[in-house]
């Protein structure tokens, strides 16, 4: 854990969203810790600087209880990419996200760039019970592999997630397809304005993921990370360009002046 | 898990305020320096002198001196309390109306002539802390209003209060925070930032101040901190964004302030203690009837209703040792790291390091080796405070104490395990790859004996193979403290190499000896013997090497004999003299065999000296081989092999000396002949190969061999030698054998004559032949006489040819020539060494160019032509 770093002001941020459950923070553990352990429901948010080569990018994870669902505008204030996450086992999960969670990124940069994931796809697919990775010894590398303890899992049958209080969980939904995501993913971008033929396409930024396999997680964080990259250089750019003084601010002033009684 | 990061001290008793009136409470409070104001609920205001007394054992308590109370005359509460202290007023809020008391008198200022000193209808207001206006004597004011939905910005001077912006919100708000242009506002729903300078606002997060009280506190440049719903406390900066990640507090936060890194909050009960750094709970303290936390210039201040408390932060460094005491490691360290801009450079860089350390020894402790060496790396632990955890391993020379306070709580390694061997054994592979790794790196300066030391005595104990390595290569072991740790652990070999490091090769030497001998045990090296022989070979100490060679060609000879003949030729061994060393081993037969060998088959070394007495000893060996009962076949044959091929190839031994030792030998015949062959007495070795040994091969073979660095005319005589041995009829005894060994020599002859015409002369051959043989036998020979003279005969006609054509060409040239005159003048050059001619007499060319007679002359010699022709003559 990079702990001095957390002094550092970050280059960029990226921001979780989604409903309570999905495994947000799940997701974040196990790419920054490599590992899945237990988690608790997240209360307000947490977030999480991750050292990128030159570049220091915040992750926050959010708290998808409905409880704190006020604070999510703020959250993705200023969010060069936000990561939409539902359950793959749920489908009232991929509902929420338009239905609750789309408006919060209105705060969101104006070039900010979306991502659905799908995760817990280790319930639903095969392919990502496995481990994707077997070099489980080289911890430096990013891609890493899989922890002993849970490959061994692999012949069990997917069960629910063991979850305090799972409202979602109570109906195992039905379960969602690549194809529903990816309608959403079309909407989204309606929602946003944006020209389908001028944006990411669709089957760059849907994944399915699992934060307890480790599958396709580095695949997503990286692939994100490169597509931010420009938005890092312009806040580089531009912090180097105005440091302290915002000249906005200063022409504001005087011409406030006159207003006083 | 708690960490006890402040102390709850009482400030003011509730006796001192109040006495016995049970009905006044504490409104509100503002605390400058020591000075500490407070508002009563019934319209006063109480001025106190606030004191810190350090007790003897560092106990920190207030002492508080009651100076002055007020009553303001409003009967109702005095709601907020803030002082500006330049203009020496506090600013007061009482009954909806913000006005200015004096803070030394308390009296209310009258209002100046040309405005105001009151605002009416207030209902809330904030000082900006971060003042817009450069002014020194005057105070920016954020002030919430009751009626209208705006906030409005006063100045407030010593003796006024002006409007300067009034903005308008889309709630009424109802609480206020401001920081430069920016206010943070808590509305009815929702908490927003605004720009009162552009008007420009920005939405936070929605909230219900129906549910709970809101809280916006500026927390520092452009930061506040706000009570959210689901009790968080969230951060917020000027921009809208969320820079930290929220604390999870209670629902019914009263108040909260940041007390670095920490943020404190007020509930009914408790007082909540979370860190920013990673937004966990670190201590609660209970504190009922709680309602005011505030902090002032730093220092965090409580009130219950009745009585005021500090919330004394404990000293840092406590702080990470409490948290390092519980073996919370990361936590110590993101406190202390957290703390570094709150600390000067050089004091952090020193608390930072040894906390570091701490940290590296607590995971030490706890076996987590790897993380224990990267903090032991990032805090540049002194490595013997790590070695001296293993006892007996610091070197007694040494001079390190452990630092003090100490780093960790170890007395040292037995303490730590607890008796597990496992683990103690754990701790020093440990230490292996530790020192391993730094002993040649800048951790280790100062201190390389220690280290070195402390790793070879790790290495010997744990039978580790790098011992040997270590000792071979550069290193600081300091001998004194090594020699009985080797001792103990039967590392001889390696205590050699020690010893040899230290110079003292012949302690290394008795002690790899009395191993070799089995007077001590130590299994490392096998082939010890061979490595002392390698070790004495390349010894630059002679005196070394005579005094130890004697044991070494004992246990063997052929190996030890390495020592002399196995010196490398190098500048820093010294070389041994070969007579001294001929000497020496005078008493080792087959060393010193060995010895002359080297030196005069390998090394060849041209000395008489060498030579005769290898000669000698080859000798001796066959004679004593021959004298044996059952002569071992082999082995003669093998030493006699030797023997010949010494006689016939070397020319330095003394032959007749040689003679002398065999001249009765009959069964050294074949040596004898060579050795009559080197004195040049051909015939006696004929005669012996040919009578007495029979052996006609090694008499032709002797000739070739005798002649061979000889003219031809010496050969030529050799064979002829050999032929009249062959057929010379007076020999006595021959005639009775006449019938069988005559024949025999006979044919001996035409096999000779067969076999090598060549080098006879046909004519006197064929004189010295008896009558009788027949020509068939001699047809090879014959055959390639005639042959030969044939050509001979044949080669001289073509060359007889060819002088007399060019004979013929140069008087045709001459008559020529002397049809016309041939020039000859001073000026002009002769074509062959183009000088000028002096004299008349010239030789012409072919073809008519004047020469010199002497270039002429020079050229002739040295054409091929001529050569030939001299050759071609003398065949004939
Ligand atoms: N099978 C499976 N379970 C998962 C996966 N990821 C998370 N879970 C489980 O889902 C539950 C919720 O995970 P969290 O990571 O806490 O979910 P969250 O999205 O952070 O939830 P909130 O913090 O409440 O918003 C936990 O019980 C996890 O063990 C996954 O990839 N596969
Ligand atoms: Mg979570």
């Amino acid at each position: 854990m990079p702990e001095v770093s957390k002094m550092k002001k970050p280059d960029v941020k990226l921001v979780l969203l989604g409903d309570m459950n999905v495994g947000k923070t799940s997701l974040l553990h196990r790419y920054t810790e490599r590992k899945f352990k237990d988690t608790v429901s997240t209360v307000g948010g947490a977030f999480f600087l991750k050292q990128w080569g030159p570049y220091n990018i915040s992750i926050w994870d959010t708290a998808g209880r409905e409880q704190f669902h006020g604070l999510g505008s703020m959250y993705c204030r200023g969010a060069a990419a936000v990561i939409l996450t539902y359950d793959v086992s749920n489908w009232q999960s991929l509902a929420e996200l338009e239905e609750r969670f789309l408006s919060l990124t209105d705060t969101a940069n104006h070039d900010c760039i979306y991502a659905l994931v799908g995760n817990k796809a280790d319930l639903t697919d095969p392919r990502a019970q496995l481990s994707q990775d077997s070099d489980e010894a080289s911890k430096d590398r990013m891609d890493c592999g899989e922890e002993r303890t849970e490959t061994q899992v692999l012949s069990a049958c997917p069960t629910p997630p063991a979850s305090p209080v799972s409202l979602s969980g109570i109906t195992p939904g039905k379960q969602v397809t690549p194809e529903d995501a990816m309608a959403l993913y079309g909407r989204i971008l309606r929602y946003k304005g944006l020209e389908e033929k001028s944006s990411l396409p669709a089957e760059k930024m849907c994944f399915e993921t699992s934060a307890k396999t480790g599958y396709n997680v580095d695949n997503l964080f990286e692939a994100l990370f490169d597509l931010v990259l420009p938005s890092i250089l312009r806040n580089k750019n531009e912090n180097q360009h105005s440091p302290t003084v915002d000249l906005e601010e200063c022409r504001g002033a005087k011409r406030g002046r006159p207003g006083c009684c | 898990m708690s960490v006890k990061a402040f102390e709850l001290v009482p400030a003011v008793e509730r006796d001192l305020l109040m006495g016995d009136k049970a009905r006044i409470n504490i409104e509100c409070i503002e605390c400058c320096g020591k000075h500490l104001y407070m508002g009563t609920n019934d319209c006063f205001i109480h001025h106190f002198l606030l004191d810190e007394v350090t007790s003897s054992k560092g106990k920190l308590t207030y002492s508080a001196q009651k100076l002055l109370h007020k009553y303001l005359g409003l009967k109702k509460p005095v709601a907020e309390l803030r002082a500006a202290s330049a203009l020496e007023r506090l600013i007061v809020l009482c009954d909806g109306i913000v006005f200015l008391v004096d803070m030394v008198t308390l009296e209310t200022v009258p209002s100046a002539a040309g405005g105001g000193a009151k605002i009416r209808g207030v209902t809330a207001f904030c000082v900006n802390e971060n003042p817009v206006n450069g002014d020194p004597f005057c105070v920016e004011m954020g002030v919430i209003s009751s009626k209208k939905r705006t906030v409005q910005i006063y100045m407030v001077y010593e003796d006024r209060v002006q409007l300067v912006k009034e903005v308008t919100t889309p709630e009424q708000p109802c609480a206020v925070s401001v920081d430069g242009y920016f206010l943070c506002l808590a509305l009815a729903t929702q908490y927003m930032i605004l720009n009162y300078n552009t008007g420009a606002s920005q939405d936070l997060f929605p909230y219900n101040s129906e549910d709970r009280r809101p809280i916006v506190k500026r927390i520092g440049r452009e930061e506040f901190l706000l009570a959210a719903p689901g009790g968080l406390g969230m951060f917020a900066n000027a921009e809208g964004v969320s820079q930290r990640a929220p604390v999870n507090w209670s629902e019914s936060v009263i108040g909260a302030a940041v007390s670095f890194p920490y943020v404190v909050a007020l509930d009914e009960s408790f007082i909540t203690i979370h860190s920013m750094l990673d937004q966990q709970l670190k201590q609660t303290l209970s504190f009922r009837d709680g309602h005011i936390l505030q902090d002032f210039e730093g220092k965090v201040i409580l009130a219950s209703t009745k009585a005021v408390y500090v919330l004394v932060p404990l000293p840092l460094e406590r702080q990470i040792q409490d948290l390092l005491a519980s073996h919370r490691v990361e936590e110590a360290l993101i406190l202390t790291e957290g703390a570094q801009q709150n600390i000067p450079k050089d004091k952090f860089q020193i608390l930072h390091k040894r906390i570091l350390q701490q940290a590296g020894f607590i995971q030490f402790g706890q076996l987590q080796f790897l993380e224990a060496k990267e903090h032991f790396r990032k805090g540049q632990l002194d490595v013997r405070e790590l070695i001296s955890l293993y006892p007996l391993l610091l070197p007694a020379s040494s001079s390190f104490t452990r630092c003090h306070p100490p780093l960790h709580e170890f007395a040292d390694l037995n303490h730590l395990a607890q008796g597990d061997q496992e683990k103690v054994l754990r701790c020093k592979k440990f230490l292996i790859s530790y020192l391993g790794e730094v002993r040649s790196t800048e951790v280790a300066n100062g201190c390389r004996e220690d280290v070195d030391t402390a790793l070879l005595k790790l290495y010997a104990e744990q039978d580790h193979d790098s011992l040997l390595d270590l000792l071979a290569s550069d290193n600081a072991c300091l001998l004194a403290d090594s020699v009985p740790w080797l001792e103990k652990y039967h590392k001889y070999f390696a205590l050699g190499l020690l010893y040899h490091y230290n110079s003292q090769d012949s302690a290394a030497l008795q002690l790899w000896i009395r191993v070799v001998d089995g007077d001590l045990q130590d299994s490392t090296r096998s082939g010890l013997y061979e490595y002392i022989v390698d070790f004495l070979c390349s010894c630059s100490n002679p005196d070394l090497v005579w005094k130890h060679a004697d044991w070494a060609l004992a246990k063997d000879p052929t190996i030890g004999v390495h020592i002399f003949t196995k010196r490398p030729v190098s500048k820093d061994v010294t070389e041994l003299n070969p007579e001294e060393a001929i000497t020496y081993l005078g008493k080792h037969s087959q060393a010193l065999l060995l010895f002359l060998e080297h030196l005069v088959l390998e090394r060849k070394i041209k000395k008489e000296k060498f030579h005769t007495h290898l000669a000698v000893l080859y000798l001796e060996r066959v004679l004593s081989l021959l004298s044996e009962a059952p002569a071992d076949e082999e082995r003669l044959n093998r030493a006699r092999e030797r023997l010949q091929a010494l006689l016939r190839e070397s020319n330095l031994y003394r032959a007749q000396f040689l003679l002398g030792k065999m001249e009765n030998c009959e069964q050294l015949l074949l040596e004898r002949a060579t050795l009559h062959g080197k004195l040049e007495e051909n015939d006696k070795a004929l005669h012996i190969l040919v009578h007495k040994l029979k052996d006609f091969s090694s008499a032709e073979a002797f000739c070739v061999w005798a002649s061979s660095c000889r003219d031809s005319a010496y050969q030529h005589q050799l064979f002829h030698l050999l032929l009249e041995v062959y057929l010379d009829r007076s020999l006595p005894g021959k005639s009775q054998a006449a019938a069988a060994g005559g024949g025999e020599l006979e044919m001996a002859a035409v096999d000779l004559l067969n076999r090598h015409g060549e080098v006879f002369d046909a004519v006197r051959v064929l004189r010295m032949l008896p009558e009788g043989w027949s020509l068939q036998l001699l047809r090879p020979f014959l055959g390639r006489a005639v042959r030969a003279s044939m050509h001979a005969g044949r080669t001289a006609q073509i060359a007889v040819g060819l002088a007399q054509s060019e004979n013929l060409q140069l008087l045709h040239d001459r008559l020529k020539d002397r049809k016309k005159p041939i020039f000859v003048s001073e000026k002009k050059g002769c074509h062959l060494c183009h000088n000028t001619f002096s004299e008349p007499d010239v030789v012409c060319l072919p073809g008519g160019a004047p020469v010199h007679t002497h270039c002429v002359a020079q050229r002739v010699r040295d054409s091929p032509t001529k050569r030939q022709l001299t050759n071609s003559s003398n065949h004939t």
